[in-house]
């Protein structure tokens, strides 16, 4: 027998059995090895050792369920009512879907809010951008888009009071837009 | 014929046993605690085998038995029926242990100078003979016993947890894993270690004990 057979012998923890005990081989190997001997007197006692940790029919003393029975009832009484934890539970696993409701609603209204704040009358360029400016700043009374008709008068009668230099400017302030709505 | 029906005797009964678990359950959920009682009952020398591997006080044992099942009712409503029942309570068993292990942790160097005489004469013949030498013999077991906790006090406590449930209790790894929440890899690791552990300390003694054996040779 080699140390390497006695490390697998160990290794099987077959060191307590009879067929280990009574194993010649072995025996005779131990005696000229010494470290094999140490390894086995090791297994040996820790297996012992733990085995004395085995404790056979414990069990609790005629006392023992009726301290218990005693303890289970403060703890009913400690514990909050079990109905409003399961609610409040409940209510904990509704959050997420909550949340995501809100979350959606939000968006929801922000694009439709957002589609009416953005250029809500897009007026692209030239005569419109004209028109448009004289129907919001210099046209107050007229409702709806005002016509070709409307806004001559309105540019002839700046012709008469003002004078031609001071249409254009007038002109070029009405053309500007006002702040908040863009002109694209 | 009489064969098939020996066959069937054990499982029906296992079925009936089992049947009756989910009932007392189901009650125990409802907040019948005779059914609790009577639950517990069915697995208490498990739980005290468990403890009393830790605790050698029957008054330490109980009090902590006290605490594994108020943890255990206080959690029952949680328990999905149809799992089995007996390791859901080794689970909180082997977790109040690890804390309660954890709380009285008291680290000792042990050297074969610091064992009593009869310390001596044990582990020369434990390592000598192993432990049937011992079985019958009362002092002995308690010597024993003492010599094996005052080295596993040493262990980290999970490391403790471990080997205790694989070598007095004779778990497999998947159970150990189970039991303190970890993987099988893991169970193994804090096995191995925990064995080589135990192990070191007890090639130290023996060496101490050789040398001094050696010496005393020489001085007589």
């Amino acid at each position: 027998m080699t140390c390497r057979d006695v490390k697998q012998l160990l290794r099987r923890e077959n060191v307590e059995g009879p067929a280990c005990a009574d194993d010649s081989a072995l025996a005779l190997h131990l005696k000229s090895c010494r470290r094999c001997s140490e390894a086995l007197k090791v297994v040996r006692l820790s297996s012992a050792l733990l085995q004395s940790l085995r404790t056979e029919g414990g069990g609790p003393g005629p006392a023992f369920y009726l301290r218990l029975q005693g303890r289970l009832t403060d703890a009913e009484l400690v514990q909050p009512d079990m109905s409003l934890l399961h609610a409040l539970g409940l209510a904990r696993q509704l959050i997420p879907v909550l949340a995501m409701g809100v979350l959606l609603l939000a968006g929801v209204t922000l694009s439709i809010g957002g589609s009416r704040s953005l250029l809500p009358d897009q007026v692209r360029g030239g005569t419109d951008v004209y028109a448009f400016s004289l129907d919001e700043v210099n046209l107050p009374g007229v409702v709806g888009e005002p016509n070709r008709d409307q806004m001559l008068a309105f540019v002839l009668r700046q012709d008469d009071v003002l004078g031609p230099e001071s249409v254009r400017a007038t002109d070029r302030s009405a053309v500007r837009p006002r702040s908040g709505r863009q002109v694209e | 014929m009489m064969d098939r029906r020996k066959d069937q005797e054990p499982a029906e009964r296992w079925r009936e046993a089992s049947e009756r678990e989910a009932d007392l359950i189901r009650q125990a959920q409802e907040g019948d605690r005779q059914a609790f009682e009577a639950l517990l009952r069915l697995h208490e020398q498990y739980v005290f085998a468990i403890i009393g591997s830790f605790l050698r006080r029957k008054q330490d044992a109980e009090d902590l038995a006290q605490d594994i099942f108020l943890k255990a009712y206080l959690a029952i409503r949680r328990f999905r029926l149809g799992a089995p029942f007996a390791p859901w309570l080794r689970r909180i068993t082997v977790n109040t242990c690890y804390d309660h292990l954890r709380k009285t942790r008291r680290r000792s160097e042990i050297t074969f100078t610091d064992l009593g005489e009869s310390e001596r004469d044990l582990t020369h013949i434990l390592a000598e003979q192993g432990s049937p030498s011992i079985r019958t013999d009362i002092g002995d077991q308690v010597a024993a016993r003492d010599l094996a906790e005052r080295i596993l006090a040493d262990l980290a406590p999970k490391d403790r947890l471990v080997i205790t449930l694989r070598e007095v209790h004779g778990l497999e790894i998947a159970e150990i894993a189970d039991a303190i929440g970890c993987s099988r890899a893991a169970a193994k690791v804090r096995l191995w270690r925990a064995r080589r552990a135990m192990q070191a300390w007890l090639q130290r003694l023996i060496r101490q004990e050789e040398d001094t054996a050696s010496r005393e040779g020489r001085n007589e």
